[in-house]
């Protein structure tokens, strides 16, 4: 036998390797990491984690706490960045929107997709934590079984990046890397890089009805140092998220996003 | 936990887009008397195409720009308030530019009904 250059004898001997010394098929090794969502993995011991974020949740909007992530008072951006900031300014000052790409259905991505204003429903397993937006169904996981971040080798890089979360006591300390590196903002003018950095800190708050994220966002390729901002939202337990999606018929009837007298991009 | 929802969602008046909002003049509003040739019940933002005859002995067709339906629904809207051929008038903040299109205030159909998207004053405490 002698099919597509193996012959006989090179068969028998990758069968006699993969059998062992003793003839017999070698149990099935574990993978080196389960999902998050395979019972084994949902099996292990782990400890007691420090609260259940399993809910629906929306952005609690109020003066102090503005669904944007405005930067600090005495930011400063790189060259790059300041390019896009200073165009950004005219662009408001003119009327206009610039580089409005969630308008023209670009994801959000982190964080601005936290404080979109349709509500988020959150999954809570010992393994992991699914968030999917009411917002074009953007799905979050941050994972809690203790792997590590991706080989940045290997990492695909997402709107929503890579999150891993670890607890602190009550407290969820969410590591998230892995972004793309366009069409993906901070804030009017503010891009973000592939090179963000973000790490949230979670804590559930008055009787687990307020959830509340302190952000720590850095951007070298965009910004110097690290810039920080506290959220809230509320449980809002009469209401589910739905599906929607960026549609091409959604956009020709969106005047706000059509007129191409009025965004920039 | 209703009341918090619907508060949450109305203080966002007019931020309640998924986009800049910068194109409409939200000082001004434009009312337009017009046909009604879709209306579109759709996640995350509906919308009604009007058809509106302008001066020239011609028709044009706005697009109006309108919020979720989970909104809507709480000022008591339905998937069918609307029909295409429904003669209505519609309040609207219009774009910077004069092209036809707008950000929807509120419709008024034939039989005087009135929508906005907000829900109803509550009934004023005895």
């Amino acid at each position: 036998m002698k099919r597509f250059g193996i012959t006989t004898a090179a068969t028998a001997a990758l069968f006699a390797m993969a059998l062992g010394a003793n003839g017999q098929a070698p149990a099935a090794a574990e993978p080196a990491q389960l999902g998050a969502l395979a019972p084994a993995n949902i099996k292990k011991d782990r400890p007691k984690p420090g609260f259940d974020i399993t809910g629906t949740w929306l952005h609690a909007f109020s003066r102090d706490n503005p669904f944007t992530f405005a930067p600090p008072p005495d930011f400063k951006l790189t060259p790059a960045a300041q390019v896009h900031y200073d165009a950004a300014k005219k662009a408001r000052a003119e009327g206009k929107a610039y580089h409005d790409d969630i308008g023209q259905c670009w994801p959000a991505g982190l964080p601005v997709i936290m404080t979109r204003v349709w509500p988020i429903a959150m999954v809570q397993k010992p393994t992991a934590i699914y968030m999917i937006s009411g917002f074009m169904n953007s799905v979050r996981i941050i994972y809690l079984d203790g792997r590590k971040h991706t080989d940045p080798d290997i990492i695909i890089p997402s709107f929503n990046g890579e999150s891993i979360g670890h607890w602190e006591g009550d407290t969820l300390v969410v590591d998230s890397i892995g972004f793309v590196d366009d069409h993906h903002w901070l804030d009017n003018g503010i891009p973000l890089s592939d090179k963000t950095h973000i790490v949230e800190r979670m804590r559930l708050i008055g009787d687990g009805a307020t959830l509340e994220i302190e952000y720590t966002i850095s951007d070298p390729k965009d910004w110097v140092g690290e810039w920080k901002w506290t959220k809230r939202w509320k449980r809002v337990d009469d209401t589910d998220i739905t599906e929607a999606s960026c549609l091409p018929d959604l956009n020709a009837h969106m005047p706000s996003v059509t007129s191409k007298s009025v965004n920039i991009h | 936990m209703k009341k918090s929802l619907i508060a949450c969602i109305f203080a966002m008046g007019m931020a309640f887009a998924h986009h800049s909002m910068e194109g409409f003049d939200r000082a001004k509003n434009v009312t337009l008397v017009g046909t009604v040739k879709q209306f579109k019940w759709a996640n995350p933002h509906s919308w009604i195409e009007l058809e509106v005859p302008n001066d020239k002995g011609g028709v044009d067709t706005w697009n109006i720009e309108m919020t979720a339906p989970f909104v809507l629904v709480k000022a008591g809207w339905k998937s069918t308030s609307l029909k295409p051929g429904d003669k209505v008038t519609v309040v609207g903040h219009p774009q910077k530019t004069g092209e036809p299109g707008a950000l929807f205030v509120s419709v008024t159909t034939a039989d005087g009904q009135t929508l906005t998207d907000r829900p109803p004053a509550p009934p004023a405490a005895k």
